[in-house]
């Protein structure tokens, strides 16, 4: 599927189509399987679950792996098979809005970029260039240290980490756009330049970005359990498969469990989105689009 | 026509470090709290208090206080630590050394293994080999870095007792942190690498050589290596700020000093001196690295040098 | 090429690893400490100024007086001592012969200057009931005292008076204890990376250890390395794994296997502090006494020394460690768990259980605030609380801060409860919680109140014998638990760990702490 077919897409087509596409391949359905399967979970965890997820039982602290508790309990004798179905939750939705945020922000900063130009876009790139190449994780733990720890700003922390990629992207697509020829028939045309924008350029510059989102959840999941880790992130009993390891460190020796099945979680989830992603880029066609900006 | 180019990429850096020194001055005025609480002696009055803030020179006007600030900087005077009351010039070039030590090895690691593994998966027509560096590609892409380091030091310090728990003494306490850093790095180089020489091989003069009949190990040694290099100095150029400021949560794991862990402890105890000082370094480090890898770039592609001049 | 440059890569590092495993023994003359976690962040080795001190300052400087673990006091730089009986004179006798690691001579003069050199400090408290110092001749001094001071050898004892050369702390002024700290202790500051490690080497001309220490001469170990390790449970697989020989501070959790170990011994001391949760009085809900009480009811210290700290350490009942006489209050004063009575209370108090297991009163849940330190011992406490206080129907939210933000949080009376602790062997730690002075922090509390205040000032200054002091601190700290200011919950014990493989260390240990004294005895083991 070549770009030029994909102008008079709407979203919704385009999120049949080839999500569709993408979960037609092997190791498609296999990721996407597993992150519908994760998301399932996540929403019915407390019908899942097998315990409470904060019920202490300090008589069995540390128990290994075995029944009744598949994944053993954790130092406070809390089922971490619970722990770690009810983080689930807290990780993906943290990660997932985050990302829904950060979108939103970097699609109408890079939009208006890419659109306007001039000081505007330099102000704007230049910023953006250089929180670009910061690492995500010191901008999440400047913007916790301003406004405290808490899921909250955990959330909003890796929207600003991530912002920057998606304002660079965006307006990439714009300024390829703005030169193809059925653009500068519309403008030419006179129409105004929030139709121009609406209509024609942000469906066509959406398809990457949606998909270098939900790459981003990725990259979002693993931010957040680095915050977690370093107890900036969900605050106690609540788990979250990074402050679940945090409170693991010391556990490292005791019950390694602990900390090797949240792990375990999150990597297996991450290289699901990146599967997954990698079965869109290739779905929609768009490895170029994304490798020029 | 490089030169010039260069040049001109060093100009623009005036206005963005203009910027930037703004943005790191600020950020430390949205801190919550104030050092000066913690330098105050339990009890004291506020005539105590103002005396110390004028000492610090905080009762200026933000302006003033900025104007005086990056004027010292330029001086190379960074200041004094409120907290950890010494030079912050002091503290930086304690913690400097390890964070260029930790992070030119493990840029030397990610470069050289990664594109080993790059280049092998991009020569070797082996869809077994293939398909473990794809994996190992996308597994160091996405696996936490602090959880590898607690697998790594769970096996390789506690189970076969090989390598320091955790400290900076000696070449052996670099080796997993290292190894940390390294494998994301390695993923990276690798893909850049494998791309690079897979788009290479396709041109015409590889084909030209091939007919030629020289052999396979000269032609990727002599003609295809020269192509891969420059994508992956550029990709690591730009990933400089990512070696020494990421490196936070390894040094974190390892209890190892740096950059890094400076800055999240001067972050905790709010010492704007030290946060400030910190973050122009990792700020420098990043425009010089953005610097290097938009010039490599450039070097590599005409077309960029053509585009902007 | 890069092929075989990553093969050598790899063999390389097999051979030089395997002869690690070989090193460790080699290095015996230097022996490798962990601070305990409490002792992390001490930002100079100045006795004088600093309000952080390790357990590096007291190998670096000698006190005129040691205490013994039965609160004894024993000469160290004094000889002896003697008291008027109106307690307004002492008059010490010092040492002949000590000279600092500068070579200048350790004698009247510089106990003089030392003492004056605590104006203006954080630490002045220290010598505040001394009017002036006397030089009576080279070796003999008198403190003039404003008042009578029963707590002047325990002060003199503490780490915060160790002695410093005055012709280094003049010359050095800010710098001293950061670039360079002279004393007379057994071992000097070789180097000292903050955060990181200090590094102290042998002062070989020290023959002058206290009767605390077998060994009076020289060390036996050259060097002590002090690494500054910032989680808990690094140091203790630095201790399992070879590469510390000495832990200060063991987390209870771990005690159980290193006990298993065949080559690590733990050494366990009487504790010095507790932990405990103070209670906000100025914010509701717990401006009513009735639900400060009702917290209180619902820690369960017996079943928490049992379950998180495996029966370690004593639960906390009042404010004081239990080896203090001051902690001999009024049984029916002390803090023990009762959550049938904790839940009339709180009926009293009009909040009633809802259904969800949270107690309403108006419309309005008992929800609370929970603050506590990023520590591992402090958020593992925090959580079992939270649970307890769950019981009787109040709901906790949990939020982790690092040290000094929580400090600021304090300050801006923004907190409820929260789980801390402290580490002072020492009754006048009530006045430095509870006092009206220090609102916000030190007196997290916020507890102002005219008689508390009364009788803290006659507990601090109107004391003329220690027995005196004893009946006012009572009196004080009964007061205090009156008033259901915090909940006490544990009391820890000093656990240290050695690696019995590469050194010997004196046993039993002498002193209240495990410091100087101790170092000094300190052998390779054979």
């Amino acid at each position: 599927m070549k770009t030029s077919s994909m102008t008079a897409r709407t979203l919704d087509a385009f999120a049949r189509m080839s999500i569709g596409r993408a979960f037609a391949s092997g190791i498609g359905m296999v990721a996407g399987g597993f992150l519908v399967l994760l998301v399932l979970v996540a929403i019915f965890a407390p019908w899942i679950a097998p315990f409470d997820y904060a019920a202490q039982n300090l008589m069995n602290a540390n128990a290994p792996p075995g029944w009744p508790h598949l994944l053993g309990t954790d130092e406070f004798g809390r089922d971490v098979l619970s722990r770690v179905i009810f983080g689930a939750r807290t990780s993906l939705s943290v990660s997932a809005t985050a990302i829904a945020i950060s979108m939103a922000a970097g699609m109408t900063l890079g939009a208006a970029a890419g659109y306007f130009g001039g000081f505007f876009e330099r102000a704007v790139m230049t910023v953006v260039d250089l929180t670009w190449s910061f690492p995500d994780i010191l901008i999440a733990l400047i913007f916790v240290a301003i406004i405290g720890p808490g899921l909250t700003s955990t959330t909003f922390a890796i929207a600003i980490a991530y912002l920057a990629q998606f304002t660079r992207l965006t307006r990439a697509q714009i300024v390829r756009l703005k030169r193809e020829t059925f653009i500068e028939a519309t403008i030419n045309l006179g129409a105004k330049p929030s139709h121009i924008l609406l209509r024609h350029l942000m469906p066509n510059a959406i398809a990457p970005v949606i998909v270098v989102g939900m790459l981003a959840i990725g990259d979002g999941i693993v931010l957040e359990a680095t915050l977690g880790f370093f107890g900036l992130g969900a605050q106690p009993p609540t788990p979250s498969w990074g402050a679940m390891m945090s409170s693991g460190t010391a556990q490292l020796f005791l019950s390694p469990w602990v900390i090797i099945f949240p792990g375990v979680a999150v990597a297996v989830t991450v290289i699901a989105v990146n599967l997954f992603g990698d079965e869109l880029i290739r779905a929609l066609d768009i490895r170029d689009r994304l490798r020029g900006s | 026509m490089i030169l010039r180019y260069t040049a001109q990429r060093l100009l623009m850096l005036i206005p963005v470090s203009f910027s930037i020194s703004v943005v790191i001055f600020m950020i430390v005025y949205l801190l919550p709290g104030d050092p000066i609480d913690n330098l105050l002696r339990v009890g004291s009055s506020p005539e105590d208090r103002a005396e110390l803030v004028a000492q610090y020179g905080l009762d200026r006007s933000l302006v003033v206080q900025y104007f005086v600030w990056i004027g010292n900087m330029f001086q190379g005077e960074f200041g004094q630590a409120i907290v950890l009351r010494r030079p912050v010039a002091d503290l930086i070039a304690q913690n400097l050394p390890y964070s260029l030590t930790l992070g030119g090895l493990a840029f030397l690691f990610s470069s050289t293994v990664g594109m080993a593994l790059g280049t092998l998966s991009a020569m070797v027509r082996n869809p077994v080999l293939d398909r473990f560096v794809r994996g190992f590609i996308l597994l160091g892409s996405t696996v936490p870095g602090f959880w590898l380091a607690l697998l790594l030091i769970l096996f390789f310090s506690v189970n076969l007792g090989w390598f320091p728990v955790s400290g900076a003494r000696g070449w052996e306490s670099l080796v997993l942190p290292v190894l940390t850093i390294g494998f994301g790095g390695v993923a990276l180089v690798a893909r850049v690498t494998r791309v690079a020489l897979l788009d290479v091989q396709r041109e015409d003069f590889v084909t030209l050589l091939h007919a030629k009949g020289l052999s396979s190990g000269a032609i990727l040694f002599r003609h295809l290596m020269p192509h891969a290099l420059l994508p992956v100095v550029t990709i690591l150029a730009l990933r400089i700020g990512w070696i020494l400021g990421g490196a936070v949560t390894v040094e974190f794991v390892f209890g190892r000093p740096g950059l890094g862990s400076l800055l999240i402890r001067a972050l905790g105890q709010r010492d704007y001196p030290v946060v400030q000082a910190c973050l122009l370094m990792l700020a420098l480090a990043v425009m010089l690295g953005t610097l290097i890898g938009d010039v490599a770039q450039a070097a590599m592609d005409p077309r960029i040098r053509e585009k902007k001049s | 090429m890069h092929y075989s440059s990553k093969s050598k890569l790899l063999s390389g590092s097999a051979i030089v690893a395997g002869a690690f495993l070989f090193s460790a023994a080699a290095m015996a003359q230097d022996v490798t400490v962990a601070f305990s976690a409490s002792e992390l962040g001490a930002t100079a080795y100045n006795p004088v100024a600093a309000s952080k001190l390790n357990t590096a300052t007291s190998l670096i400087f000698d006190r005129l007086v040691e205490q013994d673990a039965d609160q004894s006091f024993h000469p160290h730089l004094a000889t002896s001592w003697e008291e008027t009986p109106d307690g307004m004179a002492w008059t010490f006798s010092l040492l002949d012969g000590v000279t600092f690691h500068d070579d200048t001579p350790f004698n009247a003069a510089a106990v003089q200057f030392w003492i004056a050199s605590y104006e203006g400090t954080e630490n002045e408290y220290l010598v505040e009931a001394i009017g002036s110092v006397d030089v009576i001749d080279d070796l003999t001094v008198r403190f003039n005292m404003d008042r009578p001071e029963p707590n002047l050898l325990y002060n003199l004892a503490s780490a915060f008076m160790g002695i410093p050369s005055p012709t280094a702390y003049a010359a050095l002024g800010d710098d001293f204890g950061v670039t360079a700290a002279v004393g007379t202790g057994p071992y000097r500051l070789e180097s000292f990376e903050i955060g990181l490690q200090t590094v102290l080497t042998r002062n070989d001309d020290h023959t002058w250890g206290s009767d605390l220490s077998e060994n009076t001469g020289p060390g036996h170990i050259e060097t002590f390395t002090f690494r500054e390790i910032p989680d808990q449970s690094t140091a203790f697989l630095e201790l399992r794994t070879g590469g510390i020989e000495l832990l200060l501070g063991v987390p209870t959790d771990f005690l159980q296997i290193l006990q298993a170990e065949q080559n690590i011994e733990i050494i366990q001391m009487p504790g010095t502090g507790i932990s405990y949760m103070p209670i906000n009085v100025t914010a509701a809900p717990f401006d009513d006494i009735r639900v400060r009480q009702a917290t209180g009811m619902a820690i369960d210290q017996d079943g928490i020394v049992a379950a998180v700290y495996n029966g370690v350490g004593a639960p906390a009942r009042n404010f004081l460690i239990s080896s203090l006489p001051e902690a001999n209050v009024d049984p029916d004063l002390n803090v023990t768990y009762n959550p049938t009575r904790a839940g009339e209370l709180l009926d009293e108090a009009g909040w009633m259980m809802g259904g969800d297991g949270v107690r309403v009163r108006d419309g309005e849940r008992l929800s609370v605030d929970l603050f506590t330190e990023n520590s591992t011992e402090f958020t593992r406490l925090t959580q079992v609380v939270q649970a307890q206080l769950g019981e009787i129907g109040m709901e906790a939210t949990i939020t982790v801060f690092d040290s000094s933000t929580i400090r600021d949080e304090y300050r801006r009376n923004a907190h409820q409860l929260a789980v801390r602790g402290y580490d002072w062997n020492n009754s006048d730690i009530l006045d430095w919680f509870f006092s009206g002075n220090r609102l916000g922090y030190p007196n997290v509390s916020m507890w102002e109140d005219a008689e508390g205040q009364r009788l803290n000032d006659i507990a601090m200054t109107e004391s003329a014998t220690a027995a005196e002091r004893i009946a006012n601190f009572t009196t004080y700290h009964e007061y205090v638990l009156s008033q259901h200011l915090f909940v006490p919950i544990y009391q820890p014990t000093q656990n240290i760990a050695f690696n019995s493989d590469a050194i010997t260390v004196p046993d039993p240990v002498r002193g209240s702490r495990f410091r100087g004294q101790s170092f000094l005895d300190i052998q390779v083991a054979e």
